[in-house]
This record gives structure tokens, C-alpha cells and sequence, in this order.
């Protein structure tokens, strides 16, 4: 078989004949086991015969009548094509055009109306929205200002206490001389006991010697 | 390969017998076709003349299976003296362009002789049960 790109690239009308599925190819035998076949003949009733018989008739008649109308009127529209190349009818297809020219002029014009009016509503929502945006910017910087300038306030409150190299020495003669111990103990109340050496108080006996 | 073009790019000669046939389109267990104008003797596989509608042959969700047809190019190539196969002569019959194909008829009275030989069937069956 031909490869089916040359069947495609070909330039002259197909003559062969091409299987279109993939099946045996044509010059293979019939198989084996198939040659004694007979395949069996439908079998129609006379009854059903003619009836077939007579609406094909009619289904034939009726399609030439079909086929000669459109040929018919084929032909027809062909030669009102070539007729349509007269003068009289050019002078009507120029007076046609000259009118659609103007329909289409309104029609421009009513649409360019239309259009600068959209434009007007719609530049108009663009710098309302615009100016909102730069309101809700301007909004959020004041805040965030505001914010800065509340937190500088207390760093400059808090940095009286900060440890600095004058005070260095004063800071660590303190650390030293007040010792704090985080250690402690929590008894099954709640009670919390700071320190570590601390001495826990012994519970009163006044139970235990009963 | 690809499927050639639908919108009919096929070589075209003027003398040649044309018909109008479906062009199968779908996949494996989905056809799908094509009403398409080729050359008489030029397999389907290869770019058609012109496409002039779809037939969808499998029931949409509305049970309809739909049809499309360019009418006024069909009765061009009409005129152009194009032949068509009976499977689009059948549906062209059920659209009213054309008179019902007599296949169309065989068909459907083939199909009813076949129902009421089931149900006499049925009800033979029914009855010897009773028995």
C-alpha cells in the first residue's frame, strides 16, 4: 500500500481504490475455513417485493422532478448573474450603494454619540474610584504613622531604665548584691514556695496521732 | 494523521462527479459525521470539497439526535448535478427536503413486524405458564 502523505501531496485525481479501515488487503484468498460458504440470500416476500418495487418507483420519480428543479433554477440564477452586468442594472447598484454609504454614516454617527457618552460615564466611575483608593492610601499611611509614633513614645519612656556604659558598673554591683532565684516548688494546694533553700513549714500533727 | 480539514479544502474539479455523503468523524465508540461534498471516487479519509452539516447519531441528553444542514449550499450542489448516498437521502427525508427514502419506510415497518412477533411471543409464553 502507498503511504497515505503521498495519497495527500498527489496532484492528480485518485484512480485507485483504497481500503478504508484496516483490513485484509485486497489481493489476499479467501481464508481457509471460508471458502465453502454460502452466504445466505435475505429472503423478502413477494408482498413486501412489490411494495418496495413501488415506492422506490415513486421515490425516483420524485427525486428527478427535485434534481431538474435546482438544476432548473441553476441555471436561472446563472444567467441573472451575467444579465446583472448591464448598464441599467449598474446604475441601480450604484444608487444602492449610495444609500447603504449614508445608512452607514447615520449609523456611525448615533454610535459615535452613544460611545462618547459610555466614555463620559465611565471616565467619570474610573476617577471616583481612583480617588477612593488614594482616600483609603491615605488613610492607612495616617495610621500607621500614628502607630510609629505611639511606640517611639514608649521606647523613649522605657529607655530611662535601660542599662547603658555609664551605668554599667552601678547595674552589676546591684545583680550582685540582690541575688534572685526563679526556682520554686507548688504543693498539691497550690502554694507556691520561692527559692531554693527555702524551708517548707511542717504541716500542725494534729491528726497524725490519732 | 490528523483528520483532513472540515471547512473543505479538498482539490476540486469541475467534471468530476461529486456526492454528498456522511464522513465519519468521532472516535471508538462515538461516531460522529460529517455531511460533506467530495468526489465521487475519493475516500473519505482524504479533504472534502465542502462541509454542508454534522450528524450527531448518538441521543443527547434529551434523547434528540441532532441534525445540521446547510440547506441553500445542498441545493447548489444539487443543482451542480451531485449524487447522494442513502444514508443522506434518509436523513434529508426525515428533514422534509426530500420525500421520505423508501429505506426509511422498510425500516420502520420491518422494526414494528418484529415487535409484534416479540409480543405474540411474550404472550405465548405467559400462557403456557398459566397452564
Amino acid at each position: 500500500m502507498l503511504p497515505k502523505k503521498l495519497l495527500l501531496k498527489r496532484s492528480c485525481p485518485l484512480i485507485m481504490q483504497i481500503a478504508e479501515f484496516h483490513r485484509k488487503p485486497r489481493w489476499l484468498p479467501v481464508a481457509k475455513s471460508k471458502i465453502y460458504r454460502i452466504p445466505k440470500r435475505p429472503e423478502i416476500s413477494e408482498e413486501e417485493r412489490l411494495e418496495l418495487l413501488r415506492i422506490n418507483n415513486n421515490y425516483k420519480t420524485q427525486m428527478r422532478a427535485i434534481r431538474r428543479f435546482y438544476h432548473e433554477e441553476m441555471i436561472k440564477e446563472k444567467s441573472s448573474l451575467e444579465s446583472a452586468s448591464s448598464e441599467m442594472s449598474q446604475k441601480l447598484e450604484a444608487e444602492e450603494w449610495e444609500r447603504c454609504v449614508q445608512i452607514n454614516e447615520q449609523w456611525n454617527k448615533q454610535v459615535a454619540a452613544e460611545r462618547e457618552e459610555r466614555r463620559k460615564i465611565e471616565l467619570a466611575a474610573m476617577e471616583e474610584y481612583a480617588l477612593k483608593r488614594m482616600e483609603a492610601k491615605d488613610k492607612e499611611l495616617q495610621e500607621r504613622i500614628l502607630k510609629a509614633s505611639e511606640k517611639i513614645k514608649r521606647e523613649k519612656e522605657l529607655s530611662s531604665t535601660f542599662i547603658t556604659p555609664d551605668n554599667l558598673e552601678a547595674a552589676i554591683d546591684h545583680a550582685l548584691a540582690n541575688p534572685v532565684d526563679y526556682n520554686f516548688a507548688i504543693d498539691l494546694k497550690g502554694n507556691i514556695i520561692s527559692g531554693r533553700d527555702t524551708q517548707i513549714p511542717k504541716p500542725e500533727k494534729t491528726q497524725a496521732t490519732v | 494523521m490528523p483528520l483532513p480539514p472540515a471547512s473543505g479544502t479538498g482539490r476540486y474539479f469541475a467534471k468530476a462527479a461529486k456526492s454528498i455523503r456522511l464522513i465519519r468523524h468521532g472516535c471508538t465508540n462515538r461516531p460522529f459525521f460529517h455531511i460533506s461534498v467530495t468526489h465521487r471516487r475519493r475516500p473519505n479519509s482524504l479533504p472534502v470539497i465542502e462541509q454542508l452539516g454534522s450528524y450527531d447519531p448518538m441521543p443527547n441528553m434529551d434523547n434528540e439526535k441532532l441534525v445540521a444542514l446547510n440547506l441553500e449550499r445542498i441545493k447548489y450542489w444539487l443543482g451542480h448535478g451531485a449524487h447522494v448516498t442513502t444514508p443522506v437521502a434518509e436523513l434529508l427525508g426525515l428533514a422534509g427536503f426530500f420525500p421520505i427514502h423508501p429505506r426509511s419506510y422498510m425500516t420502520a415497518w420491518r422494526n414494528r413486524r418484529t415487535q409484534r412477533e416479540n409480543l405474540a411471543e411474550a404472550e405465548k409464553e405467559a400462557e403456557s405458564k398459566k397452564e
